[in-house]
């Protein structure tokens, strides 16, 4: 009952002209800025930062929030239609998204992209509108060994992501966790492998790799391919723009599964979007009936991580309104923006400015509806792009590559780097070692690290730590069963060999 | 109007004792910048955008202010960056501790704080001690006397080794024979989650992020780590009140300019900050970060330039940290 009260007041704020106003304008920037690779939520909400110190903070949490879960969305475009990934979270919809692309399908893909985003969205928010405090207090239950073994988890999702052979996606990965140890050793302030280039401190840009191994790579495996003119089919007509009924069927489990591990994923304050994704992509493939499809151009491998890394907004929030705790980059700049607005974040933020919270929620409500029908009527136009030949396609894909990763900190020897990934992914790609292992690698390789050191310094060098906490157990199980699958998968089509022959 | 303002800045001059330097002479002429050695949406990059938004809502300049992020290195790039800028007139950053301690512990680094034109020093942040309000420490002895007790078996959530919550930890350590764990933390968030969720023992909080764990009745504060004690928590004692003569680590937060910059642009940035530093906008915007003032120019703060650079060599040094120069 409160819930529905506080809900109705929220709705009364948010509808008065001048919110709706601010939220339309947060989440078109949003858009705006997921479509263009690089250039994240973060910045753009500390741009706004000096401009929303004159507006009132309702409005202002509700555009700077517009612009966080708005960039989600435009974030899967670029992935679908060029491979290239519009932000960190969105790399997992480049697996099957771009290949949906190819095969003529990148209407359905992007507006499979753009309705389980809408869905997950409303879902995120629902959650922290109904179980914010609770979830908040369960996510402090997560210290060091517990995102150990969250991150043993993800990285398990490796045995579903490999191709035909599993040895090759080992190595792939265990190169990604290599390039996440590049940078200043944050326990003991030494440097490793930075030759002694300033740049190379803060380690290797997550995007970087990801641009260079997933778009530069395909750009320079088509001009192998020496394929010229018309590479993609764009089908004509806006029903074969837009996903059938078959696609919504069987994306049923996966927009809930994405919400459901997004969200809950986005409550854990430093694990991000991006480890939402690939979780969600791994259990999609993992309950599927028919996991071959993946990396092939399924649609739930669209939906699932799409879907996650909108529900990742909503759980983010979570520890910012519920603990003035920020969990992630763009909540930190929010809680700066609390804080200069004079409402003092922290645990009593929501008791005492009920109509910020709820004014917040039922704008979020409004906001991925607004998004909906914004991105929709724009399947049909970006989809167009596929219809340029290659001779053009290719060379603007190399300099969105380019000034996207110009564009993160505006520094050339990122530009060098994404050429140099780049010659890794082609590399990559002729001897059929998948990319995405790297990608996993790269990202959970240092939160793994950091975890894993922090815990053995709680227990003074005592292993134990990392398994003998229930919550840590249970992941760790996990992870031992996903694992263990694909031997006994091996295992099992042994058997039926054997049995077959005698027979 | 224009009188005034000269006179005002002649008057902190003749108290900076340059009184020869006249403030006339320079006005930006083109888009300011205000560089940070962060991405968007870290702490002094915040910092910047508030400054940004109090001087543009003062009109205290007449140009156009830009905020420009120059990431790598822990503040190296930056740094790098503001020395090959020499001449430039309309480039200041925001300096931090880091610009002070980095230099000292990272043999890539090319420039001090020696090489550029310190411009005013504004604020001041106060740290505290923290532990979960449930924890069976009421005050720093307990804690110390348990760390003592159990070598090793304490926990304190934290930044890296160079970070002044270490730099207290190592303080304390020496003076009290205690001995306890830092766990170095990536984000302020991680650090905070560990200590409420009771992975932690101890953390060194900022009092804006205390003040309301502490009225939630999620933490509770043993000590406050400056050597006076602060207006936001009159009850706590400092650490010298509770008997342990710990010397203070400051943080400071100001600007700076590139090397040998003409003494009439730095009088008039001087002047720039000067307004601010009067303005209710700016002591607003303290009050709400709960920053201690921390206003300096001239050559007060050519000293204290000097005097924190040799404090945070000793207190690295004991932190057994590798010192390049």
């Amino acid at each position: 009952m409160e819930v529905l009260a506080g809900l109705a007041q929220g709705f009364g704020i948010a509808l008065e002209p001048m919110n709706l106003f601010w939220c339309f304008v947060g989440v078109f920037f949003g858009t705006v800025v997921g479509v263009l690779p690089g250039l994240g939520p973060s910045a753009t909400v500390a741009l706004l930062l000096p401009l929303t110190l004159q507006m009132n903070p309702t409005a202002g949490i509700i555009m700077m929030s517009g612009i966080y879960y708005g960039a989600k969305y435009g974030g899967s475009t670029t992935s679908i239609l060029l491979n290239v990934p519009g932000e960190s979270s969105s790399v997992v919809t480049c697996l099957d998204g771009f290949e949906m692309a190819r095969k003529g399908r990148a209407g359905p893909a992007l507006g499979i992209a753009a309705i389980s985003s809408f869905i997950a969205g409303t879902v995120g928010v629902v959650l922290l509108m109904l179980i914010a405090p609770p979830i908040a207090e369960f996510a402090l239950r997560f210290g060091p060994p517990e995102y150990f073994a969250l991150m043993a988890l993800g990285l398990s999702m490796v045995v579903l992501l490999a191709g035909r052979s599993m040895i090759k996606a080992l190595l792939s990965m265990f190169a990604g966790l290599w390039l996440a140890t590049i940078g200043i050793d944050l326990f003991t302030d030494i440097a490793r492998y930075t030759f002694d280039r300033i740049e190379l401190m803060d380690g290797v840009n997550f995007v970087v790799v990801a641009i260079g191994t997933f778009a530069v790579g395909e750009v320079l495996a088509n001009l192998g391919a020496r394929s010229s003119g018309q590479n993609f089919t764009v089908p004509k007509g806006l029903r074969n723009l837009m996903p059938n009924w078959q696609d919504m069927k069987d994306c049923r489990f996966a927009f809930f599964n994405g919400s459901l591990v997004g969200f809950f994923v986005g409550v854990l304050p430093g694990a991000g979007s991006t480890i939402a994704s690939f979780v969600s992509y791994g259990i999609e493939k993992a309950v599927s009936r028919h996991p071959e499809r993946f990396g092939t151009g399924a649609v739930e491998g669209v939906a699932a991580p799409e879907a996650a890394n909108n529900s990742e907004t909503g759980g983010a929030l979570v520890p910012l309104l519920t603990l003035g705790i920020p969990g992630s980059g763009t909540t930190a700049i929010l809680l700066a923006a609390l804080i200069l607005w004079g409402l003092k974040p922290g645990p009593l933020l929501i008791q005492d400015h009920p109509q910020m919270f709820w004014g917040l929620v039922a704008s979020m409500y409004i906001g991925n509806l607004m998004l909906l029908v914004l991105n929709l009527p724009l399947v049909p136009v970006f989809a167009q792009i596929l219809r340029l030949p290659g001779y053009v396609l290719y060379p603007v894909i190399l300099g969105v590559s380019i000034v996207g990763v110009y564009s993160v900190d505006q520094r050339l020897m990122d530009v060098w780097l994404v050429g140099g990934f780049g010659l890794l992914g082609y590399a990559m790609r002729r001897l059929d070692y998948p990319s995405a292992p790297l990608i996993l690698g790269l990202v959970l390789g240092d939160l793994m690290e950091n975890a894993v050191r922090q815990s053995l310094m709680m227990s003074n060098g005592d292993i134990s730590i990392l398994y003998s906490r229930p919550l840590a157990a249970t992941m760790l199980l996990f992870t031992a069963a996903i694992l263990a699958g694909p031997m006994f998968r091996q295992f099992n089509s042994w058997r039926l060999k054997a049995t077959e022959q005698e027979a | 109007m224009k009188i005034r303002t000269a006179g005002l800045v002649a008057a902190i001059l003749v108290s900076a004792g340059v009184a020869d330097a006249p403030a006339q002479g320079f006005t930006p002429d083109r888009t300011i910048e205000f560089m940070v050695h962060s991405g968007p949406g870290a702490g002094n990059d915040v910092f910047a955008r508030s400054v940004q938004g109090v001087l543009e809502k003062l009109k205290a300049v007449p140009q156009n202010i830009q905020v420009l992020n120059k990431t790598g290195g822990g503040g190296l790039v930056a740094m790098s960056y503001l020395a090959e800028k020499k001449a430039d007139t309309h480039l200041v950053a925001v300096f931090t501790s880091i610009w002070f301690v980095n230099p000292q512990i990272r043999k890539q680094a090319k420039i001090t704080m020696d090489d550029l034109t310190p411009i005013a020093r504004l604020v001041l942040e106060p740290a505290v001690m923290a532990v979960r309000a449930d924890s069976p420490f009421k005050t720093t002895k307990d804690f110390l006397d348990a760390a003592k007790q159990n070598p090793g078996k304490m926990k304190q959530s934290g930044g890296s080794l160079a970070s002044r919550d270490n730099s207290y930890r190592f303080l304390l350590m020496k003076n009290t024979g205690a001995d306890w764990q830092f766990i170095s933390m990536k984000s302020g968030g991680e650090r905070v989650a560990a200590l409420l969720g009771g992975h932690v023992d101890m953390m060194i909080m900022e009092p804006a992020e205390a003040l309301e764990q502490i009225r939630a009745g999620k933490v509770r504060v043993l000590a406050t780590l400056m050597n006076k004690r602060l207006p936001s928590m009159p009850k706590v004692a400092t650490l010298k009140e509770q008997g342990f003569d710990v010397p203070e680590v400051p943080q400071a937060r100001g600007f700076v300019g590139p090397p040998a910059m003409p003494a009439n642009v730095r009088a008039y940035w001087e002047g720039v900050f000067t307004k601010m530093y009067k303005s209710s906008e700016w002591q607003g915007f303290l009050k709400d970060n709960l920053y201690e003032d921390g206003f300096l120019i001239g050559p007060g703060l050519n000293k204290f330039v000097a005097d924190y650079t040799a404090t945070m060599r000793g207190i690295l040094k004991e932190a057994g940290l590798k010192l390049v120069r």
